[in-house]
């Protein structure tokens, strides 16, 4: 995250951007826009070097998608400015909330310097209004659940293995979030099935994370639960070698969960909150589980596994079970889930499926707010059926390509969910972008966790709705 | 087609009783009058099976007495929520139940007139076959049911129905034979000359050869159809039921076989690939409703008929060609073909007829199975209330539709190096940018596209849909005409 400082008037040892709108060039820069064809179209540049200082014309827009043009012109300078004095607060932490988003990598790794590698660490805001500050924070909890989830996504599961990712946990624990956490021992003794089975090829135990997020109001909580798979072999039913190593990022949707209580608790939520990570590696080993096991899951429910690859529902179908326990007013799971979902939407949206039409109507609106979008699906009769199985109550998964895979998964897990408000956010597509541009960074996206913030802000904080 | 005919309740003496029974309904009418003419049968039946009316349920009573030589009944679900859709669901299944009988009446006493005519619509919907091409068939092997009588209690209103509803299902049955047809009987011309005799039903129909297609420069459908023998046709029909209005407009895919081209498809499965022209075979069924039933609308169906093969003279991936529009388009991959002879005929239908609306359908994409499998067909628009209309006309067909998203992230994957657009993107997404192609192709009109891939064709009996070819579409388009569009 970039270090955000406030000072009232343009430092001179750092780049400054200027957003302007069309006819509100300053006319010491005239010449050059003129030259440079920049008209402050928005989300157009003109990079500027003068005498007096270098300066980045940016064509305000969308602000977040400003700020974040903005910084990916800069991203070598250490340090920049943002001349916000004509904006509302409101927006000038938007633009600030940009720069972050797009200038953020991921460098803990190298023991050498990169010569492409973003350079930029500071930014300095600087505006005359004293509210900046107050929106900053407010929007700046999301972008830190954001940055803390793609840091999570992107670490490697030799490190990022279910006991790392506890470890990685301690910042929301330092952000007064509980945690409670149930091990393989423990997860045995209670019966979950599912997740114990997934994890029992690895020689990384699983491992359930609960996080409480204590809020203000006295109402019931909502749930997060997320699929934390470390790494995704596919087990017996390996997956091919090419890009097999995206598979380290099949834990996208634990890590949006605590990224997004992360946020909560930063920005003191009234709304209580708690978030179930179900944690494994599906490794192929000896104690692998196999392709035809059938698993007495937490619910009491036996499922017949089809392909041990379609692991993710069987860990959130448990996990789902467990946090259905608690009453919560909702729950939203998260998850990497199916190949099935890319195909259908692409990489643009991720596919929510639910059972309560106006869940996913303030979820799609949360999601669009905030730049994650959402895309309702059905979970229609026939992907229920086609998850009959001969000889325990429910297949996991249907054998054979062009299944609609996303529908049935979905349909899996509805089994588990029982009466609560639910919605199922398959993200798949989303939790990583192949290239960077001028709007985003290359690598993980966070996906989910602004979109959570969102939701629980915009339904479950108001003390007259709970 | 099973011929129906409609009668006053009265409890048959002989042949077989079919009943319509609603979840936790008390004996009455002719179901009473059987039970009590059976000693108790239907009813001790009933317990028997655990038949409760919940919906999907049926049973059959073989020779249970009174001269009957079968009852069977089928279940509603609800009193309060049975719909037209659900007596056509359960009528199917009791058709499918009464194939051995000669001589079979349903009891629709105690529903309306206009669920009688349901009643029928279900009963004749499931009875389709198609036995064209079978020379050794023994007779036991063949359906006896050739007559269907419905009791109810509202005869007139109940026939005035069916007549609507007849020519509904006469055009069903036209695109079930369309779609059934083997691809070295239906090609093009053949298919253009089937349709030629809808003419009878009022419908005026003009056909287009390789030579017109090519004088009005339909470069991107003649691209597909250079690599096989067959020629290529564009039919359209008009039917003229309204006022002086715009026509409403219906678009179709119709290759009558798909190979792929030179980005040849593999073996496994290709057969179905006769299939590939069911969005035409659908169009030319509306069509053939909208006359049959004489609806007070102006419609025009277009169907583009193309076989796409691959041959020296087959267009190759990389070719550029130049659409009906104007706009180019780069050939990356042959067996992406449907989008571009759909390109051509939109554009024409706008320039030709101004519609009110297009709608056009396809099976257009392997994607859209992945994405929604066989109970929805994808459903892309540019209008929102065009889309709640057909969404509730689809619901109420039973031919469901689920909406899915366009927008500018995908429109721009379809950029091409050297034209004005590619015909192919990555995998990812792939249904959305097929959809993205064709919306370069309509020109500001209220439009929506419908991926039928998945629907097309069944692999199982359904309830009111033997196994094989759907006519997905046709009732649903109908249903949007009737409830909407008639003056």
């Amino acid at each position: 995250m970039l270090k955000i400082t406030f000072p009232p008037s343009p430092p001179r040892d750092a780049p400054l951007i200027i957003p302007v709108r069309p006819g509100q060039i300053p006319a010491q820069f005239q010449p050059a826009a003129t030259a440079g064809a920049f008209t402050a179209a928005p989300e157009t540049t003109c990079e500027i070097f003068a005498a007096t200082g270098h300066t980045l014309l940016v064509g305000l827009g969308n602000p977040e998608a400003t700020g974040a043009l903005a910084a990916s012109r800069l991203l070598r300078s250490p340090r920049i400015a943002i001349d916000a004095r004509h904006l509302s607060p409101t927006d000038a932490a938007a633009l600030a909330a940009g720069a972050c988003l797009r200038a953020w990598h991921y460098d803990r790794l190298r023991t050498q310097p990169d010569e492409d590698a973003p350079l930029l660490a500071g930014l300095d805001l600087v505006s005359d209004n004293p509210k900046t500050r107050a929106a900053w924070a407010d929007i700046s909890a999301g972008i830190e659940g954001a940055l803390f989830a793609r840091d999570l996504v992107t670490e490697p599961a030799n490190m990022l293995t279910p006991a790392g990712f506890i470890a990685r946990l301690e910042r929301l624990v330092e952000a007064s979030i509980s945690l409670e956490v149930l091990d393989a021992a423990a997860l045995r003794a209670a019966g979950f099935g599912g997740l114990v089975a997934v994890g029992q090829g690895s020689v990384h135990p699983p491992c359930l994370a609960v996080l409480r997020w204590a809020g203000t109001h006295s109402a019931p909580p909502v749930g997060f639960v997320g699929k934390g798979i470390t790494f995704d072999t596919g087990g017996i039913s390996i997956k091919p070698a090419d890009g097999m190593w995206e598979m380290r990022a099949d834990m996208a949707g634990a890590a949006a969960c605590a990224g997004a209580i992360l946020a909560l608790a930063l920005r003191r939520s009234p709304a209580p909150v708690f978030a179930v990570l179900a944690l494994a590696e599906n490794a192929t080993g000896a104690r692998s589980y196999r392709p035809g096991d059938v698993l007495t899951m937490l619910s009491g429910t036996t499922v017949q596994v089809v392909d041990t690859d379609a692991e993710g529902r069987l860990v959130l179908a448990d996990a789902l079970a467990y946090a259905a326990r608690e009453n919560p007013q909702a729950m939203i799971d998260l998850a990497t889930l199916t190949g099935s979902i890319v195909t259908a939407l692409g990489h643009e949206m991720a596919g929510c499926f639910d059972n309560d039409p106006a869940l996913a109507a303030s979820a799609a609106s949360a999601g669009a707010m905030v730049g994650e979008f959402l895309w309702r699906m059905p979970i229609g009769q026939s992907h229920r059926r086609a998850l009959d199985s001969d000889i325990a109550d429910i297949k996991h998964c249907v054998d054979g390509r062009g299944q609609p895979d996303a529908c049935q998964a979905a349909a899996f897990l509805r089994e588990f969910v029982g009466e609560t408000p639910w919605l199922h956010l398959d993200i798949a597509g989303m939790e990583s972008r192949a290239e960077a541009d001028d709007l985003h960074a290359k690598g993980a996206t966070g996906f989910g966790v602004r979109l959570l913030d969102r939701l629980i802000a915009d339904r479950f904080e108001d003390p007259h709705r709970v | 087609m099973l011929e129906i005919t409609f009668a006053d309740p009265a409890l048959p003496t002989s042949g077989a009783l079919a009943l319509l029974v609603a979840e936790g309904a008390g004996t009455s009418g002719l179901w009473g009058a059987a039970d009590e003419a059976t000693g108790g049968a239907v009813t001790r039946a009933f317990a028997a099976a655990e038949f409760t009316g919940k919906d999907g349920q049926s049973v059959t009573i073989l020779a249970p007495g009174a001269g009957l030589t079968r009852i069977v009944a089928a279940g509603l679900g609800k009193e309060a929520e049975i719909t037209d859709r659900k007596i056509e669901e359960a009528a199917g299944t009791l058709a499918a139940a009464l194939t051995r009988e000669k001589v079979a009446a349903l009891a629709a006493d105690g529903h309306a007139g206009g669920k009688a005519a349901a009643a029928a619509m279900g009963a004749v919907l499931r009875s389709y076959r198609f036995d064209t091409y079978r020379t050794k068939q023994k007779p036991e092997d063949l359906p006896k049911l050739a007559a269907l009588t419905i009791l109810t209690g509202e005869r007139k209103a109940a026939e005035a129905e069916w007549a609507k509803l007849k020519a509904v299902a006469d055009g069903v049955f036209f695109t079930r034979d369309l779609v059934s047809e083997p691809a070295n009987i239906l090609y093009p011309a053949e298919m253009a000359s089937r349709i030629e005799k809808l003419a009878g039903l009022g419908l005026k129909i003009e056909v287009f050869g390789q030579a017109e297609l090519e004088a009005l420069g339909f470069g991107s459908l003649l691209g597909v159809s250079m690599g096989s023998a067959q020629p290529p046709r564009m039919v359209v029909m008009q039917w003229q039921g309204g006022g002086a209005e715009k026509p409403v407009a219906f678009i179709g895919k119709g290759v009558t076989f798909d190979t792929g081209g030179i980005s040849i498809k593999p073996a496994g499965g290709m057969e179905d690939m006769k299939w590939d022209m069911a969005g035409a075979g659908a169009v030319v069924g509306l069509m053939a409703a909208l006359a049959g039933r004489k609806a007070k609308v102006n419609a025009v169906g277009l169907v583009g008929l193309v076989e796409n093969m691959p041959s020296g003279t087959a267009q190759r991936p990389g070719d550029v060609v130049k659409s009906y529009s104007g706009q180019t388009i780069e050939v990356l991959n042959t067996d992406a073909e449907g989008r571009l002879v759909l390109a051509d005929v939109l554009w024409y239908a706008q320039q030709k007829f101004d519609p009110r609306f297009m709608v056009d359908m396809a099976t257009l994409t392997g994607a859209i199975i992945v994405a929604l499998g066989h109970e929805h067909a994808g459903m892309f628009t540019n209008d929102d209330d065009l889309a709640q209309k057909l969404l509730a006309a689809g619901t109420a067909s039973g031919e469901k539709l689920w909406r899915m998203p366009m927008g500018r992230e995908y429109d721009k994957q379809l950029k091409s190096d050297i034209a004005d657009m590619k015909n192919i993107t990555g995998r990812p997404g792939s249904s959305i940018t097929a959809a993205a192609f064709l919306a370069r192709f309509v020109n500001e009109k209220p439009w929506a596209h419908l991926d039928i891939a998945g629907t097309a064709w069944s692999s199982k009996d359904s309830a009111t849909i033997p196994k094989g070819a759907t006519a997905f579409g046709v009732r649903l388009l109908d249903r949007l005409v009737a409830e909407h569009f008639e003056s």
